[in-house]
């Protein structure tokens, strides 16, 4: 800039400046320039698709070409995919995962969204000590529940049981939604709560008809996060599960690695069955991922 | 009608025994405290209490945090008081919910429900209170006509403007026809134009369905404009309540006299001699006989302390050589340190002499000819003048 030029006092060395100005300029013109700004982009999405396209690709693969040094099966094939699901019977792990998956997303969203706008909305005696404890319940590493939780679900007859896998993903993840939600509702303004009241409306109606419909995107976006966090869970169903009874999906890959051998195309393409409902969930939700977990952009 | 609620006694305290028939909405003596989460308490309002009259627009004016919003919330049961009771049509109210007080409310944000069109905005305390349908639409038609917003029904609020969002929120208040109206700072959230708008547009508004209100503000040119009464409140406590010239010719205390007017009234230190028949008040910037009115009223307080604050309203200070001299004029000499001309008037910022002394405002004629760094002569109007107590701040010649 020019004034900049102006406010210096002539016959003074600028050469104290290490880099000039408008080197500086450049620089940052190039950084952010088009070509720079896309390859990064572009090295970023390598990094996220090259495993998984090298997990398609050998999942077309015969067991026996799994070690050959081409990058394209010589004759892809379904094969594996008809051993894993039907040879192997894993299908009923795909229906475990929805089942796990759809009934914690429903527990969640029902204890989650009232549960938030209550620490919302109402002052009660403890509340802060409370949503503190909510908090805490998730701030050690899972695994030290491992065990006890191992030992209650032994003690109650809930080994390898649906329900039993259901129960720990809702423990996991309630948490962690109960304070999303909370964010969301302060999001909403109180105002419109109060005017509902005025209105005509009791507490619960006003809950119903005014702040419930407004935390429709934070709803979808807990729902989503619930859904696919509980699908892709692995330590506490692989503890409490055995057999293909109640076994996820995510456990059930885990599976094809043997005591001697591992079998890499039985375990990409069960991967890849795996990854497909959670893609779809990605792709047609993420607008409400987006809108949800950046609220604000309801202004009351 | 009752002595009571015409009062404008600093208290306003209700006759004991049954409200008057017309007294609409009670406020008895409430009490607002609220516990901090340090363990503190702060008392939001102490003691209040105002009768207001069926068809009333009461206007609750005060500095923020005097506890304006919080004595509306409080008859509106979004707050409940930590003493005293509400009265709504003779019915105690206190421990009722909103909904059950026959009251609607305007919002300072409008508080619009976001995702429902105009319509649906209006039409929701009917919808929730289960009017039938073509009443329903009848009743939001009528309040759209009234307010000018027949074509934006079947918009969304966020596509309306901010005047706009301001009718539709009101539009949901009347569409009820409540007892009661209770506005919070309605007008705030407007450009200076519109609110001057809007503030004409509430005033005929008013006319119109003549409503109880109770309308809460910090302006206090709404308030004059706006008010059949207002009520003054400072740090929880009920100032003065009575009609707008009343606030502004007697005001009880030198707080009411410097909130009600603009610019704000003058105060100056002053000490007051008796002359035997009378009083002489000695400021920096001039001296004066008390007129003999001011000088009965000060009588009467029974209080005639040597040091009191004079307290000139701009207005009451004009060019001397463009107002007749009489008796109940003082002339003065200050330095004139700026002028600020308002096209219809004139506005001095005056100091006794030159670069010193307190600073007094004037608000003088535009043909008068007084020029900055200059001093010039002014006559104040010593008929309006008030005396206030320094201590306890009370007007003594009211």
């Amino acid at each position: 800039m020019s004034n900049v030029d102006e406010t210096r006092t002539p016959g003074i060395d600028e050469s104290h400046e290490r880099v000039s100005y408008r080197s500086r300029q450049q620089f940052w013109d190039l950084i952010e320039s088009p070509y720079v700004v896309h390859a990064v982009l572009a090295f970023a999405m390598m990094t996220v698709l090259v495993p998984f396209g090298w997990e398609l690709i050998t999942s077309f693969k015969a067991n026996s070409a799994i070690y050959n040094l081409n990058y394209l099966p010589a004759n892809p094939t379904l094969q594996t995919y008809y051993n894993v699901l039907i040879g192997e019977g894993y299908w009923k792990a795909i229906l475990n995962s929805l089942l796990i998956s759809t009934s914690t997303t429903v527990i969640v969203l029902a204890l989650a969204t009232p549960a938030g706008y209550a620490f919302s909305r109402f002052r009660f005696r403890f509340d802060n000590l409370l949503f503190i404890g909510v908090i805490f319940s998730r701030l050690f590493p899972p695994i030290g529940l491992v065990v006890p939780y191992y030992q209650i679900m032994a003690r109650v007859g809930l080994l390898d049981d649906l329900l039993g896998v259901t129960i720990a993903q809702v423990y996991l993840w309630l948490p962690l939604m109960i304070y999303i939600m909370r964010n969301f509702f302060i999001s909403i303004p109180e105002e419109l709560d109060e005017s509902a009241r005025v209105d005509g409306c009791t507490r619960l109606q006003a809950f119903r008809k005014v702040a419930l419909p407004l935390a429709r995107p934070g709803i979808a976006a807990c729902g989503i996060l619930t859904f696919l966090y509980s699908w892709r869970e692995f330590l506490f169903s692989l503890i409490v599960t055995s057999t293909l009874d109640a076994m996820p999906i995510s456990v059930a890959v885990f599976k094809f690695v043997g005591d001697v051998s591992v079998s890499w195309a039985s375990m990409a393409a069960a991967s890849i069955l795996a990854i497909i409902p959670t893609v779809f969930i990605v792709v047609f939700f993420q607008r409400y991922i987006v809108t949800g977990l950046t609220s604000g952009a309801l202004k009351g | 009608m009752s002595n009571q609620t015409q009062s404008d006694t600093a208290a306003g305290r209700p006759t004991e025994g049954r409200p008057p028939e017309d007294t609409n909405v009670r406020i008895d003596d409430i009490t607002k405290v609220f516990e901090e989460s340090d363990g503190g308490e702060v008392v939001a309002v102490e003691d209040l209490s105002i009768d207001i009259r069926k068809g009333e627009f009461l206007v609750l004016v005060g500095p923020s945090g005097c506890g304006k919003t919080t004595t509306l919330r409080t008859v509106a049961g979004l707050e409940s008081p930590t003493e005293g009771a509400i009265r709504i049509q003779g019915m105690d109210v206190t421990e009722l919910d909103p909904r059950e007080r026959d009251i609607s409310m305007v919002f300072q944000n409008y508080a619009l429900y976001p995702h429902k069109t105009v319509r649906e905005n209006i039409s929701f305390p009917l919808e929730v209170r289960s009017f039938p349908k073509d009443e329903t639409e009848r009743r939001v038609e009528e309040a759209a006509d009234l307010l000018g917003i027949t074509e934006l029904l079947d918009r969304k609020p966020s596509a309306l403007s901010g005047g706009q969002q301001q009718r539709v929120a009101l539009g949901r208040a009347i569409v009820r026809e409540p007892a009661v109206f209770l506005m919070d700072e309605p007008l705030s959230n407007l450009d200076a134009k519109l609110r001057v708008q809007m503030r004409t547009e509430l005033n005929e508004l008013h006319k119109r369905v003549g409503k109880t209100t109770i309308y809460v503000t910090h302006d206090q040119a709404e308030a004059m404009t706006l008010g059949d009464r207002i009520a003054v409140m400072n740090d929880g406590q009920l100032q003065q309540i009575g009609p707008p010239q009343q606030l502004y010719d007697r005001p009880t205390n030198r707080f009411v006299a410097g909130f009600i007017g603009e610019p704000p009234m003058n105060f100056l230190p002053a000490e007051l001699d008796s002359t035997g028949d009378g009083y002489r008040v000695r400021t920096e910037a001039f001296d004066f006989d008390l007129p003999r009115e001011k000088a009965a009223l000060l009588d009467e307080s029974g209080r005639s302390p040597d040091s009191v604050t004079l307290g000139v309203r701009p207005e009451d200070i004009d060019d001397a050589s463009l107002v007749e001299s009489g008796p109940n004029r003082a002339r003065f000499e200050p330095y004139v340190k700026l002028t600020e001309p308002m096209g219809s008037d004139k506005f001095l910022t005056l100091t006794p002499e030159a670069g010193e002394g307190q600073e007094l405002t004037a608000r003088v004629s535009p043909d008068s000819d007084a020029e900055e760094d200059e001093t010039t002569t002014l006559s104040a109007n010593l008929e309006k003048v008030h005396l206030f107590d320094d201590r306890t701040g009370d007007n003594l010649t009211r």
